[in-house]
């Protein structure tokens, strides 16, 4: 067997093939010289050393660590192998996490801008003299905006501290809430909320067969998803199809990969839909059972000539091909699943795929059952008390109404549903287009990076300027925050205990994160941030309220002003530190609240059940107390079935069932190419580009061009090469590579810093979003990040 | 006294390089992507857009072989490199000279310079680390999310890995060498 392993030949063969979404040669031990000093990792000990256990953040799957740490310095993170959910792993980000804690560009303390918006130009103040900079001018926007609470915009990333801030928000009376979710998971969700009444987990453990279409989870790491797939692919218990318009890593680990043209992959499981309902190879009496609306769906794909050669056209994979997957799949049904996937929203059919994604899982009965995709159980929390006022100025959220819809049509301009979380992309383009009911002149953002996560990033700054207040909370001098008027250091993870948390599946536990170090610097944790600045500011813009707010009036001449404003007192929800929130919140499970803070997780009956089984695997739960199935193989739906024809969306102008509409076709303008965008495992989107031991890793990204092409175009690898659409244009070198097809380019997400003060991020590479247009989904307005044709020209 | 060596189950590897950063925290290995004693190695891919070969795209994760009979041993002038207790090559910082020779010599391109002692440095199954604190496990087997190596004693035939040997087909690299590595290959 001639095997390559050689070290030498590695870093030597080409540096080529070291890329899996960037490049990992050593060009930055070169660049160090103007990038900063790269700092040292600290080698281990043997003396004396406290071990903490703690959830890691470098992205957004909270694996179990236990941190190390020698005369008060983390010296190593390790697995947790207590966590059912993580099992005993960390990835390389979170083996990284330490760098983060370290890392010295760090925000240290509270800065004020002391220049134009954007030019980087802060300076340093005191957490008072922040509040009250804040406090002033949101005294002044509320006045003038008459206590309309909604004149303020609150943005979060995902991360167990966005809780506290979101009840921040709640307490404000805001209606504008934007989190994550329309840039990321809202039309997969969704998709299979209204369809199967959860979004399912899928039980990779024990499932013979997988359909992974789009979901890269060799890359894009899910726990226990990545574990649980990698160990049995190959031949060793489960058969894995990936179905993607590149070959990721995810396909070199697959037994059979199917590529596909981008944003056809509604119309590949229609044809699979076709070929089990007239071959009848589906679970008849599940279907029969289980569903409802499936004469018309049956009716619909057989009307519309869903054929595995109609499919063959459109996504480029093959009739016979098609066929064979949708025998296999269902041969091993309920054991086999079709993979649901996470950040999903990469075409504008996205919702209606993910409908028939779900529609053909439950054609092969593989719903809440071992093997299959399962909802599982989780482990109740107490609540902690919020605060919800009712502020009678404050207008609902921001939308754009259509004016006069008729019924069959969205009712807003820009979608038909407006779910929790918002849609980011065409919220800013209402703020900018001035198509906003209302003036909204300030904005918190939380740990949130809008100016390199979403599409067209010039819009975002452009908007991030006309906010009159901009108060940024986070670790990092990110780009967004060089537009902030008022930057708030938090303190890492590491340096933090968070709102302990339930994770559901089928192995349940709660777990978590408990402080390892103290804060470093000036930095605190969003629960003590919370109490300062509601401190500062609750009673004055009180003062507003009851300026403004004739119902608040009414309330302080009938009961005083102490029992009127008892309900809109901010600091309420944060008198208490977290500990104590944390014990009261698992206060119904005897013995809970130490084995987190001895163990970091939680389950009944782990000290029974928990073991080490060999060096590699524990066991959590014995088999018979695993929740494989706990809606007796039924989905969670309210009528108890799965929803083939959801007759509520078509008046919504939605179609109530997944068809295939001419619009959906793959199309690209000669000259031009689809541009794709994706993850890989050594970063977490634009969060982890500072850190100095991940970027050694990978130290730029590189534009996907295929060989041939590239070969016509005289395009050598490391060729400058500059990708231009209507959003923006960016400079990239070249990799030219047979995994993609002719017609698409691909660079990976979280590079093009263009913050200064970030001096091992800055200007590497190039970031993806300053080309992806602001092309959004019709259903909830999320964004589709697949939809941009660009042109490349070598420079 | 036992004889430690490594199996892999190779198959599992994603080319995620959880092992290089553990091994990289752990050990205090200097960053940049030449001082590393951990890699996953990999060929470029074969075939053209759609029609690739998956097999050619196999990722091979690797580090020192601790071989019994070490090239690197053999040519060292000052005994620098040596055999440990449990049968660990080991490079003594004290006694190296950088003469090279060893690095030459390796079969497997397991060695660098580490540039703070300019002395050679490669895997030391995390011996002067975690297994002087009593540990059983090395940092890359312990944070691979995948799982894919077993670490033990092979002159003890309860241990994990020596039952494994005997129960799943394996292959050792370049073994025409005669190196006898003690990285194994579980096929
Ligand atoms: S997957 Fe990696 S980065 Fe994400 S939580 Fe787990 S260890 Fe941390
Ligand atoms: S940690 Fe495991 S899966 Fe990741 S590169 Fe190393 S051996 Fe491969
Ligand atoms: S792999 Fe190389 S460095 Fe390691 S023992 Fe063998 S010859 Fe020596
Ligand atoms: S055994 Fe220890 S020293 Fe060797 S590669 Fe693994 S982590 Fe590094």
């Amino acid at each position: 067997m001639k095997v390559e392993v050689s070290r030498r030949k590695f870093l030597q063969g080409s540096v080529a093939l070291a890329i899996a979404g960037g490049t990992s040669i050593s060009v930055s031990n070169l660049l160090a010289k103007d990038k900063g000093k790269i700092e040292i990792t600290t080698k281990t000990g043997t003396g004396e050393a406290t071990f903490v256990p703690t959830l890691c953040e470098m992205c957004v799957n909270k694996c179990a660590a236990i941190a190390r740490v020698e005369n008060g310095v983390v010296t190593k993170l390790d697995p947790n192998p207590r966590f059912p959910k993580s099992k005993n792993m960390l990835c390389p980000r979170g083996n990284a996490g330490i760098q983060a804690l370290y890392d010295p560009d760090r925000l240290k303390s509270p800065m004020i801008r002391d220049g134009k918006k954007g030019s980087g130009k802060f300076k340093k103040v005191t957490w008072d003299e922040a509040y009250s900079y804040i406090e002033e001018k949101m005294v002044k926007i509320l006045d003038e905006e008459k206590d309309n609470r909604s004149s303020f915009l609150f943005c979060a990333g995902e991360g167990m501290a966005e809780h506290t801030f979101k009840q921040f928000y709640q307490a404000f009376g805001s209606a504008n809430w934007l989190n994550h979710s329309s840039i990321c998971l809202q039309t997969v969700v969704s998709g299979y909320g209204v369809t199967l009444g959860a979004y399912p987990q899928s039980d990779l453990e024990n499932a013979e067969y997988v359909i992974m279409a789009g979901a890269n989870r060799a890359e894009a790491i899910v726990t226990p998803d990545t574990m649980d797939m990698f160990k049995r692919t190959k031949g060793r218990g489960t058969k894995m199809i990936c179905i993607d318009p590149r070959f990721t890593n995810t396909a070199a680990k697959a037994d059979k990969w199917l590529a596909i043209k981008p944003g056809t992959d509604l119309a590949f499981v229609l044809a699979l839909t076709y070929v089990t309902i007239t071959e009848e190879i589906y679970n008849k009496k599940y279907v029969e059972d289980n569903f409802a609306g499936f004469d018309k769906y049956k009716q619909s794909i057989i009307e519309n000539k869903y054929t595995p050669q109609w499919a063959e056209k459109i996504t480029g994979i093959k009739a016979t091909d098609i066929i064979k997957v949708a025998r296999e799949f269902m041969a091993h049904a309920p054991k086999s699943v079709y993979y649901p996937g996470r950040r999903s929203t990469f075409a504008k059919n996205d919702f209606q795929l993910r409908r028939a994604m779900a529609i053909f899982q439950g054609l092969g009965g593989g719903i809440d059952c071992k093997g299959g995709l399962v909802f599982g159980s989780k482990i109740k929390l107490k609540g902690h008390e919020g605060l919800e006022p009712i502020y009678d100025r404050a207008r609902s959220r921001g939308v754009d109404k259509k004016k006069n819809a008729v019924k069959g049509e969205a009712g807003y301009s820009d979608c038909a549903v407006v779910g929790g979380g918002g849609s980011w992309v065409s919220w800013r383009n209402r703020f900018l287009e001035k198509r906003m009911p209302y003036n909204v002149r300030g904005m918190f953002i939380y740990k949130h990076n809008p100016v390199l996560n979403m599409p067209n990033s010039a819009k975002t700054i452009e908007m991030l300027k006309k906010m009159e207040l901009v108060v940024a909370i986070d670790t990092m001098p990110s780009d967004t925050v060089m537009y902030a008027d008022v930057v708030l250091p938090e303190c890492t993870y590491l340096e933090r205990t968070d709102p302990v948390k339930t994770f559901g599946g089928v192995e349940p536990s709660i777990a978590q994160r408990n402080k390892v170090v103290e804060p470093m610097f000036e930095s605190k944790p969003v629960m003590e941030i919370m109490q300062g600045l509601t401190n500062k500011i609750s009673k004055s813009i009180f003062e507003i309220t009851k300026k403004h707010d004739e119902e608040v009036q009414d309330l302080i001449k009938e009961d005083g002003e102490e029992a009127a404003y008892a309900e809109f007192d901010l600091t309420k929800p944060f008198h208490e530190s977290q500990e104590k929130i944390n014990e009261h919140a698992v206060h119904d499970h005897h013995g809970a609240a130490e084995e987190l803070k001895k163990h970091g997780v939680y389950y009944p009956d782990m000290g029974k059940y928990y073991k080490q089984v060999s060096a590699n695997v524990h066991q959590y739960y014995i088999e018979s107390r695993k929740s494989y199935s706990v809606n007796g193989g039924k989905p969670k739906t309210k009528s108890g079935k799965v929803e083939c024809y959801l007759a509520n969306l078509s008046t919504k102008g939605v179609d109530p069932m997944p068809i295939w509409r001419d619009e959906y076709n793959f199309n690209v303008p000669k000259g031009k190419f689809r541009l794709l965008t994706g993850r890989h495992a050594q970063f977490t989107q634009s969060g982890t580009a500072n850190n100095s031991v991940l970027r050694d890793l990978i130290f730029e990204n590189y534009i996907w061009i295929n060989k041939r092409i590239a070969k016509a175009k005289d395009i050598k690898f490391g060729d400058n090469i500059e990708v231009s659409s209507s959003a923006g244009k960016v400079t990239i070198k070249a990799y030219p590579t047979e995994k993609i097809a002719p017609d698409t380019v691909f660079f990976v997400h979280g590079f093009g810093q263009e913050s200064e003060a970030l001096s091992w991020a800055y200007k590497n590479g190039a970031n993806d979003n300053a080309v992806i247009e602001d092309v959004t989904e019709p259903v909830y307005g999320a964004a589709a990040m697949h939809e941009t044709n660009v042109e490349i020209r070598k420079v | 006294m036992a004889r430690y060596g490594m199996a892999l189950d190779y198959k599992n590897c994603i080319n995620c390089k959880a092992c290089e950063v553990a091994c990289k925290e752990e050990n205090g290995v200097l960053l940049g992507a030449d001082k590393h004693r951990i890699w996953v190695g990999v060929g470029e891919i074969e075939g053209e857009y759609p029609l690739l070969s998956i097999v050619s795209n196999t990722f091979y994760p690797s580090q020192c072989q601790h071989c019994d009979e070490a090239p690197c041993q053999m040519v060292c002038p000052t005994n620098a490199t040596y055999y440990g207790e449990q049968g660990q090559v080991r490079v003594d910082p004290e006694k190296c000279i950088l003469c090279s020779y060893c690095m030459n010599a390796c079969p497997y391109d397991a060695r660098y310079v580490d540039d703070r002692t300019m002395t050679v440095d490669k895997c030391t199954f995390c011996t002067d680390t975690r297994l002087e604190r009593g540990e059983t496990t090395t940092a890359c087997q312990n944070t691979c999310p995948t799982k894919v190596r077993i670490f033990g004693d092979l002159d003890d035939p309860q241990s994990e890995i020596s039952e494994l040997l005997r129960t799943r087909e394996h292959f050792t690299l370049k073994a025409n060498l005669g190196t006898k590595p003690k990285l194994f290959y579980l096929t």
